[in-house]
């Protein structure tokens, strides 16, 4: 297939999030089979697949979807992706998922795991502890037991024993699927003219949705075929954008800044579906490898807090490593993890002279003028300076 | 109605002191409407309060001496300072509503500062309610801003937002980001009543959110300035799939609630619960 | 019209005994002794720091200071102009803001930390806010990361208690290099006897509010002892001031007093208060003759009502067990509702009040949730009100009265429905 074949495919997967038709399928497909939805953002889909169950990213409820009923639930003050991912669940749109997965990211995804708990009592509700003392030793071998506990408990609900080999056979897969997504933010990082950034983020979001198998086919299909097209590379402002690791940006909006004169050469979009740097180690113990894989090689995040390094030289060293001009952080309106990290990335980038634009978005957002003017300013300040 | 008339020389008065009106409401022995006045609110508003008291004694021809009691309500109810008791807006518009439409169970009040969902008991009694968040709109700014944003009169824009065949879809309920989205559709070639018809739904939907925080039960009696905007009633109804009482008295019915309570209070007419 | 206006020797002690900590800290700001720890208030460890002699310094506790003396804003706003955010936490901003602006307040200057100890007990503010803090003062850090809450059956689970344990051990490490001396087992255990025997006493205290009349607000008088209870627990003056304070309250039970004139409501309230407008939203309540008689807030530092004691005997594991799981902020969100439901019918309450911040989400996001299961499932009067604890912008006090006000008038009606009805 041609990559815009598979692009084509991806999109119509991606473009309403509200709609879980690629887990229906799934189901279809594998009768008796149990879909658990992930919320972000270090969700181990590794352990829901050992089980023989589908991971399924659930990232809210993107723009097609009225809020009615959670906005009774969750104040003004809380940002979208929480009310959205709760409508979708009082509105039935979730029905297909027999579980959920969540972990402690923030404070309103803490309380959201509870108020799941609460109102859907038939779902498998899960809560993560990610340790945040990755300083020690005594975190990593902590993160090793709780997943253990929560292989447990998977267990427990399938009745099914996952035996190691299952679960080196998944991080197996899912070492696959992100060293391909890797390789194309790879083209994008050398030529990202061939592949625009909303084209990459669909073919990356559709694998929190198929599975990592048929995932996998769908990113070698791209990447074999990515090099074809003929596409003249444009002037425009290259750029490393930060801060969308949770909630994501509509489409649109990731279409509109690129539109107004950048190329996005890296981004945070659906981290914790890309969080390894490296591939995770399949021999040995296969719990103990994906724990040292958390606290060793997965990327940052607003919501992962390692004092070994301060997080902003991360985002430095990404900006001189893929020599970017600027930077783009496009944080959620009221994401509280994204807003605190915001003052400590202004500093170092100021002292680094490296020039950032600052923008908030929201997933529900649906025109994006605004968003565009803001960018094309910034973009002609640069370029024409 | 359980009125029982004692004295008719008797009457009694709620004066409703909002942000931009000033109201007030005399009522008879019989628990009749015999006077009424509006007028704006401006920056005394103990002063007001009083002028609209004095002008509905004047327009009813009656003398301040034959009110038994006087209650005030709205955000200025404190500054009836000539009152014999003050009670929210909240109670007052459960009562007033009760009143007109005894089988009203839910109360949506959308006024120019706030919207509340108000839950009434089978004696015109406040079961629950709930009030607009901080950050949220759904009001009447928000609309009036929009309105002024299309360049229309404020007054204009329900009727014609019952033209909309596509209504677009709004990504804020924010006022101040609104006139920003409307020039963005405006920018591209969208029709007015298809705008307006998506601003009507999304406060519509919002103000229904509100409202579920206490629970829905029919009979529902819209109230406040905004319902008087047919394309918000409109727009209630097809969301919530049942018709919803309005009255013409609506923008006076926090005062109409104030009187009843003051009669109640005077001893002109039975106590609703 | 009622004005709260109760002040017994519990106030006027309270206030003696946090202005000689605020004196201390000053000493150790001017002295620049390095001895200061930062900590946070959820499941705080005070006891292991008090045993090296370290001063514990707790941000949030400053913060609450500076709003509560209507020092805020300004020191808010200077943290938005380097990019903080109007929605991010109003304590860590007025924090921050003071960081930038000196560490001096009008009760005291905050010496810079020797060590700062990020407790992450619940609240994932608390990282941000530390490693904001270690950027700035570059001090050494550790994060004291402490699982949440998440056995379906809301148990410890022994392996979260052994890693706490493990973690203890290291902090035990550092503060030993910090001071140059070994921990001093035996004063551990010390302070942690007084620990104990006052939270005795605090749980005692909270017991006699379910006495009608209460004698005094679990609410706005429970934060009042907060001050000591998290700065000075596991010391003699401690303890003294609680034993004054439960004999003076116990006196006004045997009186039959409390702290209105007369109690006409009894209120459970949820979430923290409005510092910057602590008195006049007291003032609220005490118009409609409402008192407190349980609260969530007065547990977020430990939950001891329900008999956790800290243990000399197994000094490790009982501060890791309190920093587990007897505090309210490291609890789930429906073993709070569970916590309230047991309030409101063990304590007689007539309602449940929700005060709704933005600064917290640990204690707001969802408390619609929260309205919903109490208004609809158990049938408790339920009144949910927004503001914010630093921030005194989003304190509307023509709204907020609006609302009370409504919320009492409705059920007074209840009240003299029930009267009517003879029940």
């Amino acid at each position: 297939m041609a990559i815009e074949a598979i692009l084509e495919q991806c999109r119509a997967l991606v473009e309403d999030p509200s709609s879980f038709e690629a887990v229906d399928r799934w189901k279809a497909a594998h009768p008796g089979g149990r879909a658990v939805g992930c919320f972000p953002v270090y969700s181990p889909a590794e352990l829901v697949h050992a089980a023989g169950m589908l991971p399924v990213g659930v990232f809210g409820g993107g723009n097609e979807i009225e809020i009615a009923h959670a906005d009774s639930r969750f104040q003004s003050f809380i940002c979208s992706i929480i009310k959205s991912t709760l409508e979708l669940g009082l509105t039935g749109r979730m029905k297909i998922l027999d579980g959920m997965l969540f972990q402690n990211i923030c404070d309103p995804a803490r309380n959201l795991a509870s108020i799941f708990k609460r109102n859907f009592p038939d779902m498998f509700i899960e809560y993560l502890h990610l340790p945040q003392n990755l300083g020690s030793p005594r975190g990593i071998e902590y993160l090793a037991a709780e997943y253990r506990r929560v292989l447990r408990a998977l267990e427990g609900w399938t009745g099914q024993p996952i035996t190691d080999a299952a679960l080196r056979a998944s991080i197996g897969w899912y070492n696959r699927t992100r060293a391909l997504v890797r390789a194309l933010y790879q083209v994008r990082a050398e030529a990202p003219q061939l592949l625009s950034t909303v084209e990459l983020y669909t073919l990356s979001r559709a694998g929190v949705l198929v599975g990592p198998e048929a995932h996998a086919q769908l990113l070698e299909g791209a990447l074999a075929t990515v090099w074809d097209r003929v596409v003249k590379p444009k002037d425009r402002l290259r750029v490393v954008l930060e801060g969308s690791f949770c909630e994501q940006p509509p489409l649109g909006l990731i279409e509109g800044i690129e539109e107004a004169g950048c190329y996005i050469l890296d981004d945070d979009f659906l981290l914790g579906w890309r969080w390894f740097s490296q591939d995770v180690e399949v021999d040995g113990d296969p719990v103990a490898a994906l724990a040292r894989g958390y606290a060793d090689r997965s990327v940052y995040s607003a919501v992962k807090h390692d004092l070994r390094e301060p997080k902003a030289k991360h985002l430095l060293d990404k900006v001189r490593t893929l020599k970017a001009d600027a930077v783009i952080i496009l944080a959620p309106k009221f994401c509280e993890p994204a807003l605190f990290d915001y003052p400590l990335y202004r500093k170092a980038l100021e002292e680094a002279g490296i020039l950032h634009l600052f923008l908030e978005f929201e997933e529900k957002m649906w025109i994006f003028d605004r968003a565009r003017t803001e960018v094309e300013t910034f973009v002609e300040s640069m370029l024409f300076d | 109605m359980p009125y029982a008339e004692t004295n008719p020389k008797i009457y009694a008065a709620g004066v409703d002191v909002g942000s931009t009106q000033t109201k007030a409401i005399i009522l008879d022995g019989a628990g009749q409407i015999a006077a009424r006045s509006l007028i704006d609110t401006g920056a005394n508003v103990s002063r007001a309060a009083e002028r609209a008291f004095m002008e509905a004694l004047a327009s009813g021809g009656l003398h301040r001496d034959q009110v038994a009691y006087v209650v005030g309500t709205g955000y200025g109810r404190y500054k009836v300072t000539f009152g014999d008791a003050q009670i929210t807006e909240i109670s007052c518009h459960a009562r007033g509503a009760w009143h007109l439409f005894p089988g009203t169970r839910t109360v949506i009040d959308m006024g120019g500062q706030d919207a509340k969902g108000i839950k009434v008991g089978p004696g015109g009694e406040v079961k629950d309610f709930a009030m607009n968040d901080k950050c949220a709109a759904g009001t009447g700014r928000f609309l009036a801003n929009a309105a002024e944003a299309l360049g229309l009169g404020l007054d204009e824009i329900g009727a014609l937002s019952l033209k909309a065949r596509a209504p677009v879809r709004l990504s804020t309920v924010c006022t101040v980001f609104v006139e920003s989205d409307i020039m963005s559709y405006l920018g591209q070639g969208k029709k007015v009543e298809d705008i307006l018809g998506g601003i009507h739904s999304a406060i519509a939907a919002r103000t229904i959110s509100l409202v579920r925080r206490v629970g829905i039960e029919p009979e529902i009696t819209f109230t406040g300035g905004v319902s008087r905007n047919l394309g918000m009633v409109h727009a209630l109804q097809e969301k919530l799939g049942v018709r919803v009482n309005v009255s013409p008295e609506s923008h006076y019915i926090g005062a109409i609630g104030a009187a009843l309570f003051a009669a109640e209070r005077a001893g002109l007419i039975r106590s609703a619960a | 019209m009622e004005k709260t206006a109760y002040q017994e020797r519990i106030h006027l002690q309270q206030k003696a005994l946090m202005g000689r900590y605020y004196d201390e800290l000053t000493a150790a700001a001017k002295g620049g002794e390095g001895k200061a720890v930062y900590m946070l208030i959820s499941g705080n460890p005070i006891e292991l720091v008090r045993a090296f002699d370290l001063l514990p310094v707790y941000p949030e506790v400053n913060a609450l200071q500076l709003a509560a003396k209507k020092q805020s804003l300004p020191l808010i706003q200077r943290a938005e102009e380097v990019g903080y955010s109007v929605d991010n936490c109003g304590y860590v901003k007025a924090d921050v803001g003071l960081y930038f602006s000196g560490g001096v307040t009008s009760f005291g200057t905050i010496p810079p930390p020797a060590l700062i100890l990020c407790n992450y007990v619940g609240c994932n503010v608390y990282l941000q806010w530390f490693e904001h803090l270690a950027e700035y003062t570059g001090a050494e850090t550790y994060n004291l990361d402490i699982p949440f809450v998440r056995d379906p059956e809301w148990r410890i689970l022994p392996k979260d208690v052994e890693y706490v344990v493990r973690q203890l051990e290291e902090v035990i490490e550092i503060c030993e290099r910090i001071t140059g001396r070994p921990l001093d087992w035996k004063k551990l255990r010390q302070i942690l006897a007084r620990s104990a025997e006052t939270e005795e006493l605090w749980s005692a205290i909270k017991d006699l509010t379910r006495n009608v009349p209460s004698p005094f607000d679990a609410y706005f008088d429970a934060a009042t002892m907060m001050g000591p209870l998290y700065c000075l627990r596991g010391s003699q003056e401690c303890v003294e001031f609680f034993r004054m304070a439960h004999a003076e309250l116990e006196a006004k039970v045997r009186e039959g007093t409390g702290p209105l004139p007369k109690e006409r409501f009894r209120t459970v309230i949820e979430g923290p208060p409005p510092w910057p407008y602590f008195r006049s939203f007291r003032d609220l309540f005490s118009r409609w003759g409402a008192v407190c008689v349980a609260s969530t807030y007065s547990t977020v530092g430990g939950v001891w009502e329900f008999g956790f004691r800290h243990d000399p005997q197994r000094p490790l594991e009982s501060i890791a067990e309190h920093m587990l799981f007897w505090n309210v902020t490291n609890r789930n969100f429906l073993q709070r509702y569970d916590q309230l439901r047991q309030y409101v019918e063990g304590w007689q309450a007539d309602a449940l009040v929700i005060h709704s911040i933005k600064s917290c989400r640990l204690f707001s996001a969802g408390q619609g949730d929260m309205r919903e299961y109490f208004s609809k499932e158990l049938g408790v009067p339920t009144l949910l009100v927004e503001s914010d604890l630093e921030d005194p912008r989003y304190y509307s006090e023509a709204q907020m009265r609006n609302r009370v006000d409504a919320f009492f008038e409705s059920l007074e009606h209840r009240k003299l429905t029930a009267v009517r009805q003879g029940g």
